[in-house]
């Protein structure tokens, strides 16, 4: 980072590497619309860009943009209840962009079935509920953000992340086994869970771990 | 390992849940192309002039929702406000330093206005989208106002 307040163009592009899902998912995270998401996200790197030489603390760059943009998105969420107060309603017509999820699928290395779990996966996590929905959009960030980013980005206690987080994904597995909705977190990829699965229902004991989960 | 494993299954289900959101939900390109663009947009030698007002958070406006948008940014004794109200935006440098050139800057580009002798100037048309101003007070000080959205 500091190679990058000297104008070093590739540590400036590392930086957006790593903390471009960040400041994306904290718009995502706080409800806002592409139009408006797509605005904070611009603004959050323009202003970075003008304070990088700036900061006392370059280690903390993700922090400062998580806070960034969550001033951002509270802002443009007051604009736009304000623009409805007054009756002018900025109507956007939809976002006809190069967002491109077809384009991440066509791209992707999943089976088509599997991309139909994640397809069904992604909708039913919307169905959490908004304080749920908020951290754990944030949370789900590419590359993952640390908790100290996290707890930036929501302005809320470090301390409280990884509770919330647990009841929210404990949730969200509630939600799938009523939906009949199986397979979602025995990832053949991680082997070491399917394995402990496996022993589990060897000796018999599933039934309260599931139940210790639930609590 | 008993004690282990639902907290494991929600490792796996996170996991997953980000696959998904890399998929349904991902950086569009153009945006971080912005944000590589954002670099060569820095100002190297200006002052930065920080906000100091803003209507939209602490004004009777933001309660009230009428009135313009106005903001207000700071450096050392130079103040830059700015309303935003139907399609235009109206400027005014204090202390009025004559002439001044302020290039306003957007994401699609810069164009460059003059302020009059009480430092007023205005821009029209000018829409929604980050917008920072950058005012030559002098052939050896400028000031430059950080990002915000026009809304």
């Amino acid at each position: 980072m500091l190679a990058a307040a000297d104008g070093d163009a590739g540590s400036w592009k590392a930086l957006v590497d790593r903390f471009s899902g960040l400041v994306w998912s904290v718009a995502r995270g706080h409800g806002l619309a592409s139009a408006d998401a797509e605005e904070v996200f611009q603004t959050t790197w323009l202003r970075f860009a003008e304070h990088i030489g700036r900061l006392k603390e370059p280690d903390r760059a993700g922090a400062w943009l998580a806070t960034t943009a969550r001033h951002e998105c509270l802002r443009l969420a007051r604009a736009r209840t304000r623009l409805d107060l007054t009756g002018d309603l900025d109507v956007l017509p939809p976002q006809v962009d190069d967002r491109s999820p077809e384009r991440a699928v066509v791209e992707s290395e999943e089976t088509a079935a599997e991309l139909e779990r994640l397809r069904g996966l992604w909708e039913c996590f919307q169905e959490l509920p908004a304080r749920c929905l908020r951290l754990l959009r944030v949370l789900l960030a590419t590359p993952p953000p640390s908790y100290a980013e996290i707890a930036e980005a929501l302005d809320m206690p470090i301390g409280s992340i990884g509770p919330t987080r647990a009841r929210c994904l404990g949730r969200l597995r509630d939600l799938l086994s009523e939906r009949g909705i199986t397979g979602v977190t025995s990832v053949t990829r991680v082997t070491s869970v399917t394995d402990v699965a496996g022993i589990r229902d060897a000796t018999g004991v599933t039934g309260v771990v599931e139940e210790a989960g639930h609590g | 390992m008993d004690e282990l494993s639902p907290l494991d299954a929600l490792d796996a289900l996170e996991t997953r849940l980000r696959r998904a959101a890399e998929l349904a939900d991902p950086v569009p390109a153009s945006l971080t192309d912005a944000a590589l663009a954002a670099f060569a947009l820095r100002t190297l030698d200006a002052e930065l002039a920080r906000l100091t007002f803003d209507s939209l958070v602490e004004g009777a406006g933001a309660v009230r929702g009428d009135g313009p948008r106005t903001l207000t940014f700071t450096t050392g004794e130079v103040t830059v406000e700015v309303e935003l109200a139907d399609g235009r935006l109206v400027g005014q440098l204090l202390p009025a330093a004559g002439p001044a050139e302020i290039e306003v800057r957007r994401t699609s580009g810069a164009i460059t206005v003059r302020a009059d002798d009480l430092g007023r100037f205005a821009v029209e048309p000018f829409g929604p989208g980050p917008f920072s101003l950058r005012c030559r007070l002098s052939p050896d000080r400028t000031v430059v106002t950080d990002w915000f959205s026009a809304r």
